[in-house]
Protein backbone atom coordinates (compact mmCIF):
# COMPACT_ATOMS: atom_id res chain seq x y z
CA UNK A 1 0.00 0.00 0.00
CA UNK A 2 1.33 3.50 -0.81
CA UNK A 3 2.69 5.23 2.28
CA UNK A 4 0.40 8.26 2.22
CA UNK A 5 -2.62 5.98 1.86
CA UNK A 6 -1.46 3.91 4.83
CA UNK A 7 -0.62 6.96 6.94
CA UNK A 8 -4.07 8.41 6.26
CA UNK A 9 -5.87 5.20 7.22
CA UNK A 10 -3.84 4.97 10.42
CA UNK A 11 -4.60 8.61 11.27
CA UNK A 12 -8.35 8.13 10.81
CA UNK A 13 -8.38 4.95 12.91
CA UNK A 14 -6.29 6.57 15.64
CA UNK A 15 -8.55 9.63 15.87
CA UNK A 16 -11.71 7.52 16.01
CA UNK A 17 -10.11 5.23 18.61
CA UNK A 18 -8.96 8.19 20.72
CA UNK A 19 -12.53 9.51 20.76
CA UNK A 20 -14.27 6.21 21.45
CA UNK A 21 -11.80 4.70 23.91
CA UNK A 22 -10.29 7.64 25.73
CA UNK A 23 -11.65 11.15 25.15
CA UNK A 24 -15.34 10.13 24.97
CA UNK A 25 -16.54 13.63 24.20
CA UNK A 26 -19.58 12.15 22.47
CA UNK A 27 -19.23 14.31 19.35
CA UNK A 28 -19.94 11.39 16.99
CA UNK A 29 -23.46 11.27 18.37
CA UNK A 30 -24.22 14.94 17.75
CA UNK A 31 -25.74 16.76 14.78
CA UNK A 32 -23.39 19.64 15.61
CA UNK A 33 -20.35 17.55 14.70
CA UNK A 34 -21.75 16.01 11.51
CA UNK A 35 -23.14 19.28 10.16
CA UNK A 36 -19.73 20.83 10.88
CA UNK A 37 -17.95 18.06 8.99
CA UNK A 38 -20.26 18.44 6.01
CA UNK A 39 -19.46 22.17 5.85
CA UNK A 40 -15.74 21.54 6.38
CA UNK A 41 -15.82 18.95 3.59
CA UNK A 42 -17.37 21.42 1.15
CA UNK A 43 -14.76 24.05 1.91
CA UNK A 44 -11.97 21.49 1.80
CA UNK A 45 -12.97 20.69 -1.77
CA UNK A 46 -12.47 24.37 -2.65
CA UNK A 47 -9.25 25.02 -0.73
CA UNK A 48 -7.65 21.64 -1.32
CA UNK A 49 -8.81 21.71 -4.92
CA UNK A 50 -6.86 24.94 -5.33
CA UNK A 51 -3.76 23.52 -3.58
CA UNK A 52 -3.67 20.35 -5.67
CA UNK A 53 -4.92 21.42 -9.12
CA UNK A 54 -2.72 19.67 -11.63
CA UNK A 55 -2.15 22.69 -13.82
CA UNK A 56 -0.12 24.81 -11.40
CA UNK A 57 -0.23 22.74 -8.21
CA UNK A 58 0.95 24.27 -4.94
CA UNK A 59 1.40 20.86 -3.30
CA UNK A 60 2.85 18.20 -5.60
CA UNK A 61 2.27 14.55 -4.76
CA UNK A 62 4.61 11.73 -5.68
CA UNK A 63 2.47 9.37 -7.79
CA UNK A 64 3.96 6.28 -6.12
CA UNK A 65 3.05 7.44 -2.60
CA UNK A 66 -0.74 7.73 -2.91
CA UNK A 67 -3.46 5.52 -4.35
CA UNK A 68 -3.60 7.53 -7.55
CA UNK A 69 -7.27 8.46 -7.30
CA UNK A 70 -7.88 12.17 -7.55
CA UNK A 71 -11.45 13.24 -6.81
CA UNK A 72 -13.12 15.67 -6.88
CA UNK A 73 -11.05 18.00 -9.07
CA UNK A 74 -7.45 16.84 -8.68
CA UNK A 75 -7.55 16.15 -4.95
CA UNK A 76 -5.89 12.88 -3.87
CA UNK A 77 -8.64 11.12 -1.92
CA UNK A 78 -6.23 10.55 0.96
CA UNK A 79 -6.45 14.27 1.67
CA UNK A 80 -9.98 13.79 2.99
CA UNK A 81 -8.72 11.35 5.60
CA UNK A 82 -5.98 13.82 6.44
CA UNK A 83 -8.53 16.63 6.82
CA UNK A 84 -10.93 14.45 8.80
CA UNK A 85 -8.18 13.52 11.25
CA UNK A 86 -6.97 17.11 11.62
CA UNK A 87 -10.37 18.71 12.16
CA UNK A 88 -11.90 15.90 14.21
CA UNK A 89 -8.79 15.72 16.38
CA UNK A 90 -8.99 19.45 16.97
CA UNK A 91 -12.68 19.32 17.91
CA UNK A 92 -11.97 16.48 20.36
CA UNK A 93 -9.15 18.49 21.95
CA UNK A 94 -11.41 21.57 22.05
CA UNK A 95 -14.12 19.62 23.85
CA UNK A 96 -11.61 18.16 26.31
CA UNK A 97 -10.18 21.62 27.01
CA UNK A 98 -13.70 22.93 27.55
CA UNK A 99 -14.47 20.15 29.95
CA UNK A 100 -11.42 21.11 31.99
CA UNK A 101 -12.43 24.77 31.98
CA UNK A 102 -15.82 24.09 33.53
CA UNK A 103 -14.56 21.46 35.96
CA UNK B 1 3.10 34.27 -7.13
CA UNK B 2 5.18 33.05 -4.19
CA UNK B 3 2.70 34.32 -1.62
CA UNK B 4 -0.16 32.31 -3.12
CA UNK B 5 -0.33 29.59 -0.47
CA UNK B 6 -0.16 32.16 2.35
CA UNK B 7 -2.82 34.30 0.68
CA UNK B 8 -5.09 31.27 0.42
CA UNK B 9 -4.69 30.73 4.17
CA UNK B 10 -5.36 34.42 4.77
CA UNK B 11 -8.56 34.11 2.75
CA UNK B 12 -9.68 31.22 4.99
CA UNK B 13 -9.17 33.40 8.07
CA UNK B 14 -11.07 36.34 6.58
CA UNK B 15 -13.97 34.25 5.27
CA UNK B 16 -14.52 32.62 8.68
CA UNK B 17 -14.31 35.87 10.70
CA UNK B 18 -18.11 36.44 10.53
CA UNK B 19 -18.59 33.13 12.34
CA UNK B 20 -16.90 34.67 15.36
CA UNK B 21 -18.42 38.11 15.20
CA UNK B 22 -21.85 37.61 13.62
CA UNK B 23 -22.73 34.09 14.71
CA UNK B 24 -21.01 34.40 18.12
CA UNK B 25 -18.78 31.33 17.78
CA UNK B 26 -16.59 32.70 20.59
CA UNK B 27 -13.48 30.78 19.56
CA UNK B 28 -11.00 33.67 19.38
CA UNK B 29 -12.44 34.91 22.65
CA UNK B 30 -11.40 31.71 24.43
CA UNK B 31 -7.67 31.85 23.67
CA UNK B 32 -6.56 29.37 26.31
CA UNK B 33 -8.99 26.71 25.17
CA UNK B 34 -8.12 27.49 21.55
CA UNK B 35 -4.42 26.99 22.27
CA UNK B 36 -5.09 23.69 24.05
CA UNK B 37 -7.11 22.49 21.06
CA UNK B 38 -4.76 23.60 18.29
CA UNK B 39 -1.31 22.95 19.75
CA UNK B 40 -1.37 19.13 20.06
CA UNK B 41 -2.65 18.69 16.50
CA UNK B 42 -0.13 21.24 15.22
CA UNK B 43 2.70 19.18 16.72
CA UNK B 44 1.38 15.85 15.43
CA UNK B 45 0.66 17.07 11.91
CA UNK B 46 3.94 18.99 11.76
CA UNK B 47 5.78 15.75 12.45
CA UNK B 48 3.64 13.92 9.87
CA UNK B 49 4.43 16.63 7.32
CA UNK B 50 8.16 16.54 8.10
CA UNK B 51 8.27 12.75 7.66
CA UNK B 52 6.19 12.91 4.46
CA UNK B 53 8.50 15.56 3.00
CA UNK B 54 11.59 13.59 4.01
CA UNK B 55 10.18 10.41 2.45
CA UNK B 56 9.15 12.21 -0.70
CA UNK B 57 5.38 11.85 -0.39
CA UNK B 58 4.93 15.41 -1.59
CA UNK B 59 6.73 18.69 -2.11
CA UNK B 60 5.82 22.31 -2.69
CA UNK B 61 5.93 24.41 -5.81
CA UNK B 62 8.66 27.04 -5.39
CA UNK B 63 6.59 29.32 -7.64
CA UNK B 64 3.66 29.38 -5.19
CA UNK B 65 5.37 29.28 -1.80
CA UNK B 66 7.67 31.75 -0.05
CA UNK B 67 10.51 29.28 0.35
CA UNK B 68 10.72 30.08 4.06
CA UNK B 69 11.46 26.78 5.75
CA UNK B 70 10.98 25.81 9.39
CA UNK B 71 12.90 22.97 11.09
CA UNK B 72 12.85 19.65 9.19
CA UNK B 73 12.28 21.51 5.90
CA UNK B 74 8.60 22.18 6.61
CA UNK B 75 7.44 25.28 4.72
CA UNK B 76 6.11 28.05 6.96
CA UNK B 77 2.86 27.82 4.96
CA UNK B 78 2.27 24.31 6.28
CA UNK B 79 2.57 25.39 9.90
CA UNK B 80 0.12 28.20 9.10
CA UNK B 81 -2.20 25.62 7.50
CA UNK B 82 -2.15 23.49 10.67
CA UNK B 83 -3.31 26.52 12.67
CA UNK B 84 -5.75 28.06 10.21
CA UNK B 85 -7.68 24.94 9.16
CA UNK B 86 -8.32 23.72 12.73
CA UNK B 87 -9.33 27.29 13.60
CA UNK B 88 -11.83 27.32 10.72
CA UNK B 89 -13.11 23.93 11.87
CA UNK B 90 -13.65 25.15 15.43
CA UNK B 91 -15.37 28.34 14.27
CA UNK B 92 -17.70 26.21 12.16
CA UNK B 93 -18.30 23.77 15.01
CA UNK B 94 -19.19 26.53 17.48
CA UNK B 95 -21.28 28.49 14.98
CA UNK B 96 -23.21 25.35 14.03
CA UNK B 97 -23.72 24.66 17.74
CA UNK B 98 -25.17 28.16 18.19
CA UNK B 99 -27.48 27.79 15.22
CA UNK B 100 -28.77 24.39 16.31
CA UNK B 101 -29.33 25.61 19.86
CA UNK B 102 -31.16 28.65 18.53
CA UNK B 103 -33.48 26.62 16.31
CA UNK B 104 -34.15 24.10 19.09
CA UNK B 105 -35.18 26.84 21.50
CA UNK B 106 -38.97 27.05 21.86
CA UNK B 107 -40.61 29.70 19.70
CA UNK B 108 -41.16 32.99 21.47
CA UNK B 109 -44.66 32.69 22.96
CA UNK B 110 -47.61 33.26 20.66
CA UNK B 111 -46.93 36.63 19.17
CA UNK B 112 -46.58 36.23 15.44
CA UNK B 113 -46.44 39.97 14.93
CA UNK B 114 -43.11 41.60 15.59
CA UNK B 115 -41.79 38.87 17.85
CA UNK B 116 -38.33 40.41 17.92
CA UNK B 117 -39.49 43.78 19.14
CA UNK B 118 -41.68 42.26 21.81
CA UNK B 119 -38.86 40.04 23.00
CA UNK B 120 -36.51 42.96 23.30
CA UNK B 121 -39.11 45.13 24.98
CA UNK B 122 -39.74 42.46 27.55
CA UNK B 123 -36.12 41.88 28.49
CA UNK B 124 -34.05 44.90 27.63
CA UNK B 125 -30.44 44.03 26.85
CA UNK B 126 -31.11 40.31 26.92
CA UNK B 127 -29.07 39.81 23.81
CA UNK B 128 -26.04 41.26 25.52
CA UNK B 129 -25.50 39.17 28.57
CA UNK B 130 -28.08 36.48 28.15
CA UNK B 131 -26.38 34.70 25.34
CA UNK B 132 -23.03 34.59 27.06
CA UNK B 133 -23.83 31.57 29.19
CA UNK B 134 -20.95 29.99 31.05
CA UNK B 135 -17.80 29.68 29.00
CA UNK B 136 -17.34 26.05 28.11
Amino acid sequence: MPEYTLATLVAVVVVVAVELLWARTGIFGTAQYWVTMAIVFLFQVLVDGWLTKLNEPIVRYAPAQFAGIRFPFDIPIEDFGFGFALVTGTIIAWQLAGRKETA
Amino acid sequence: MTAEYLLLMGACVVITLPLEFLLCARVYRRPRRLLLAVLPLLVIFYVWDAVAIARGHWDYSPAHTTGWLLPASVPVEEAVFFVVIPLCGLLTFEAVGRMLARSARPRSRKSPSLPKFREQARVPGANRGGRGAPDA
